[in-house]
């Protein structure tokens, strides 16, 4: 049994059982640890990656609905080890704490960013709405993406 | 001694471990993987109260995958906080829903889970002990009916029955007080329930056996406690237990215990393998470790004119069926519920109480967040009594310079009262948000809160290295807190005239690192600071010497700056300190320095305090929280406007830090205060096993922080700073609950204030809290009789 797909640009084939969640492919077979198992629920958002172009929850995608799909993780955001913009100004900002939301914060934020590159700040944390972070009382990284909208 | 540049110390140092973080690369305990490695199941009681007739593992050994199956007989030691009441399985009685019967390791997580569901376990029922009160009736069964053959491993605290231990404070004559004509008898009660950390990285470790030593890879707070504890349950020397610690994934307390990691050793041992354990969320939500719920009666003798004449008070906390940090959180009482204000006499007691229902751990600012609630909402209560004007009441009774805390010891400085002026000035800048309630109920509250910081032993090394870097050793942990990235090098930078980005820290590794009682408490700053202050100045002392041999210059004159040793004054002079240390290694080896701290021990009036682990508090940390409040009359929903914070961080080191903390545990106290709660079903099974019933805040749940850092407040701490992330969740629930309030004219005692709540409240259907099973002579409620000597 193999399945494939492509995980950040790169053919891969997965000897997983068609059911097994996405994440844990990413993780196991492929040593992509970026996005974060935390509730496997769906509700914490930290596994969050691109499918199609679409932030899913990787938790909840068995497999098999990812063959012949485009996948991409935390990992792409940085080209060539430059950190995108959006990652460039949570750095900037300081904003991380513990770290382990922020592989799907990111995640959710650029793929909204590419739909509303001007976004308010309502608008920002309505967007987050679906990532748990533990730590920093989200306001600080609310700060740095607008400061991001703000530059565009 | 030259100085160093003290323009160095403060600045908003950036996280180094923050672009790993953000590219996700950084590897958590849960993302490490090592050849061969096993993963591990647990076999957990689906009853809360029961004898154990029979386990057999004959059908699930012979599963699929199976490599080792851990049981009570391969872990024969006990362990616990004071009292060793606690074994790491299930030994002969169930006394929690969740508690540990087995554990399977097996090349595969899913085999190891089917083999520890085919373990036969077969039980014989046993009555539930759900509640407090439960606990506390006549003739109540007893949860450890044993309780009087555990090893004790510490003095002091009285026990008996369902009580676990019990810390009570009595400092001069109450009864005198309130027999007064002259007072006003104000009583209150109160209650909450627990709050679940929900770190993201779950609890997690990854165990090996190798060369006759365990080696632990763990997410904890707490590396030598893991390895003393570990060592205890195993029955084997501390020396044979090696703890490393990647970065963690948050912790807040619940990981300042030793927990999963024996199990991952047992089977490490048994199966020859590498085990790694990881609890699924779910776990996370019924065995957590909670911040207890808690049920408190405090009554005060207050003049009219505001003088609390005497204030007397029983604190009961639930630490479910095993002791553990509750033994320990009782000692707090003393400084935060009998924090704040002069009192002219008190009586506390703190009762860590057995249920069956699982065990409670600590979480940041452990038994102050919920004390500081009802202190502070008694307060009010006493204002409305007497007539006054809360903030004018604070004003005149918040601790000052010289003044008595509850336990005897003198407070030094006036530190609340110019932090209420603070409050008052920020109040003042920026306008009220009330016109933003519109049809809504609005309320505004001023509360204040007493914390302190848990001192405690830390020890530092470090090499000065002939690149001129310098290495930093110490078993402490990043949490995600930005102490071990900020703070620590940015004090051994600034001592060593060097850049903090010159500073190598090395992860916690109890190895290479000396003891260290663990991150929390705010304690990080400010004991493993020290102590890599007291080692950066035994590097410097040498590098001095050799360097004034070299320069034919008194070390007297010498200044370290800008990676030189310079002669004071003559900018450029001298020479690098890389090439002082180069020197040294022909003259007299490598430059290595070390240093140790611990805390001083600040005095309590003798004979006040019985059965406190900490009788005074050697830095107090002081808070001031304003938030103001819409409350819709028709759902009970309540909305923060704004929320203000003026907080006593002694000296700040790197302010930007200090705010990210405070937004963040504002955040985390706003949920306690507005919706999280776990509350337990007659099966003693926490109801709320997933974040879905559990609700944490969200980003749309936020608002900014306005924050004003007080500097200036005496401490022991290096360089005159305080611990700053513990503190800023004390005080949430106690402002939110005050300014629903003053909103609603409702009696506010219970948190969280859900909206079913508020309504009830708003609609007269709310029962009052009454604690019925709290006598009100205060002496019914203790076992033990200090003796007081008035004063």
């Amino acid at each position: 049994m193999s399945l494939r797909l492509v995980v950040n640009g790169e053919d891969r084939v997965s000897r997983a059982e068609p059911l097994t969640p996405l994440v844990d492919v990413l993780k196991d077979e492929f040593h992509l640890t970026g996005a974060k198992v935390a509730c496997r629920e769906g509700f914490c958002g930290a596994c969050t990656v691109h499918l199609d172009g679409q932030p899913v929850v990787s938790c909840l995608v068995p497999l098999g609905m990812a063959e012949g799909r485009e996948v991409y993780t935390v990992e792409s955001l940085a080209t060539a080890g430059e950190l995108s913009p959006l990652q460039r100004i949570m750095e900037e900002h300081d904003v991380v704490q513990c770290g382990m939301c922020f592989p799907g914060i990111l995640m959710v934020l650029t793929s909204f960013f590419q739909e509303h590159p001007r976004a308010e700040r309502d608008e920002i944390k309505a967007a987050l709405v679906g990532n748990i972070c533990r730590c920093t009382g989200y306001e600080r990284l609310v700060d740095a993406a607008v400061a991001l909208a703000k530059r565009s | 001694m030259a100085t160093a540049d003290p323009s160095n110390v403060t600045m908003n140092l950036r996280r180094r471990d923050a672009r790993d973080k953000l590219l996700g690369r950084t590897r958590y305990t849960v993302d490490r993987m090592l050849p061969r490695m096993l993963h591990a199941a647990i076999l957990r009681s689906e009853v809360a109260s029961a004898r154990i007739l029979k386990i057999d593992i004959t059908r699930a050994r012979q599963m699929p995958g199976v490599r080792a199956i851990a049981l009570a007989e391969d872990a024969p030691g006990m362990h616990g906080i004071g009292i060793a009441d606690h074994p790491l399985f299930a030994s002969g009685v169930i006394r929690f829903h969740g508690e540990q019967i087995a554990a399977v390791a097996a090349d595969t997580y899913e085999q190891a889970r089917a083999a520890a569901r085919a373990i036969e376990v077969e039980l014989e029922p046993l009555p539930i002990v759900l509640t407090m009160a439960d606990a506390l009736a006549p003739g109540a069964r007893l949860v450890h009916p044993d309780w009087k053959n555990y090893e004790l491993l510490f003095e002091g605290g009285a026990r008996g029955g369902n009580v676990a231990w019990e810390a009570a404070v009595v400092r001069g004559d109450t009864e005198a007080a309130f027999a007064r004509d002259d007072v006003v008898v104000v009583e209150s009660c109160f209650r909450v329930g627990r709050q679940n950390h929900v770190s993201l990285e779950p609890r997690a470790v990854v165990a090996s056996y190798e060369d006759g030593r365990y080696h632990i890879e763990t997410s904890t707070q707490v590396p030598w406690t893991v390895r003393n504890m570990t060592a205890k349950l195993l029955g084997v020397p501390a020396s044979q237990v090696h703890v490393t610690v990647p970065p963690v994934g948050g912790g807040f307390g619940q990981k300042f215990d030793c927990t999963l990691e024996p199990y991952a050793a047992i089977l490490a041992r048994k199966s020859g393998q590498p085990v790694r354990l990881v609890y699924s969320r779910q776990e996370e939500m019924l065995t957590c470790l909670c911040r207890e719920n808690a049920e408190i009666k405090i009554r005060s003798a207050v003049t009219q004119s505001g003088d609390i004449a005497g204030r007397e008070a029983v604190v009961l906390m639930d630490c479910g069926a095993y002791g553990g940090e509750q033994i320990f959180l009782t000692t707090m009482t003393a400084h935060t519920l009998g924090g704040n204000y002069r009192l002219g006499s008190v009586k506390l007691a703190s009762r860590a109480v057995y249920t069956n229902t699982p065990p409670n751990g600590a979480f940041r600012a452990c038994n102050g967040v919920y004390n500081t609630f009802a202190l502070e909402r008694h307060t009010d209560e006493i204002c409305q009594a007497i007539g006054m004007d809360p903030l004018e009441f604070r004003r005149r009774n918040v601790l000052g310079d010289g003044d008595l805390g509850a336990t005897g010891q003198v407070f030094e400085g006036d530190v609340l009262g110019p932090m209420l002026d603070r409050m008052a000035r920020l109040r003042e800048a920026s306008p009220s948000k009330e016109p933003l309630a519109g049809g809504r109920l609005y309320g505004r509250a001023t509360v204040v809160g007493t914390w302190f910081i848990f001192v405690g032993p830390s020890t530092a090394t470090i090499n000065l290295n002939a690149d001129g870097s310098a290495t930093l050793i110490t078993a402490g942990v990043e949490l995600g807190q930005g102490t071990m990235v900020q703070a620590l090098p940015q004090i051994v930078a600034y001592e060593l005239g060097i850049h903090p980005n010159d500073v190598i820290v090395r992860n916690a590794d109890t190895d290479a690192a000396g003891f260290d009682l663990g991150v929390g408490g705010g304690r990080t700053t400010v004991s493993v600071g020290a102590a890599s202050l007291a080692a950066a100045a035994d590097v410097r002392n040498k590098i001095l010497h050799t360097a004034s041999e070299l320069l034919q210059t008194q070390p007297e004159r010498l200044v370290l700056r800008n990676g030189r040793v310079e002669i004071a004054g003559i900018e450029g002079s001298g020479m690098t300190i890389a090439k002082a240390v180069q020197h040294a290694h022909r003259l007299t080896g490598p430059v290595v320095g070390s240093g140790s701290f611990t805390n001083p021990g600040v005095p309590a009036m003798p004979g006040c305090a019985a059965g406190h682990f900490i009788d005074a508090i050697d830095i107090p940390v002081f808070n001031v929280h304003d938030c103001e409040v819409a409350v819709d009359p028709d759902t009970g929903h309540v909305e923060i406007l704004s929320y203000k914070v003026v907080q006593d961080v002694g000296r700040a080191l790197n302010p930007r830090a200090i705010h990210g903390q405070i937004q963040g545990g504002v955040t985390q106290g706003l949920g306690y205060a507005l919706h999280e709660e776990h509350t337990i079903g007659e099966d003693g099974c926490i109801r709320q096993g997933s974040l879905e019933t559990y609700r944490v805040p969200l980003a749309l749940d936020t608002v900014p922080v306005e924050i004003d850092l007080y500097e200036g407040a005496p401490s022991i701490g290096p360089l005159g700073a305080k611990g700053a992330g513990e503190v800023p969740i004390l005080n949430p629930p106690a402002a939110v609950a005050c300014a629903v309030a003053n909103a609603t004219g409702c009696r506010v005692q219970q948190m969280p204030l859900t909206p079913p709540r508020v309504l009830g409240l708003l609609l007269g259907k709310e029962p009052a809290v009454e604690l019925t099973h709290i006598a009100d002579n205060w002496w019914d409620n203790v076992l033990m009789r200090p003796r007081p000597i008035d004063r």
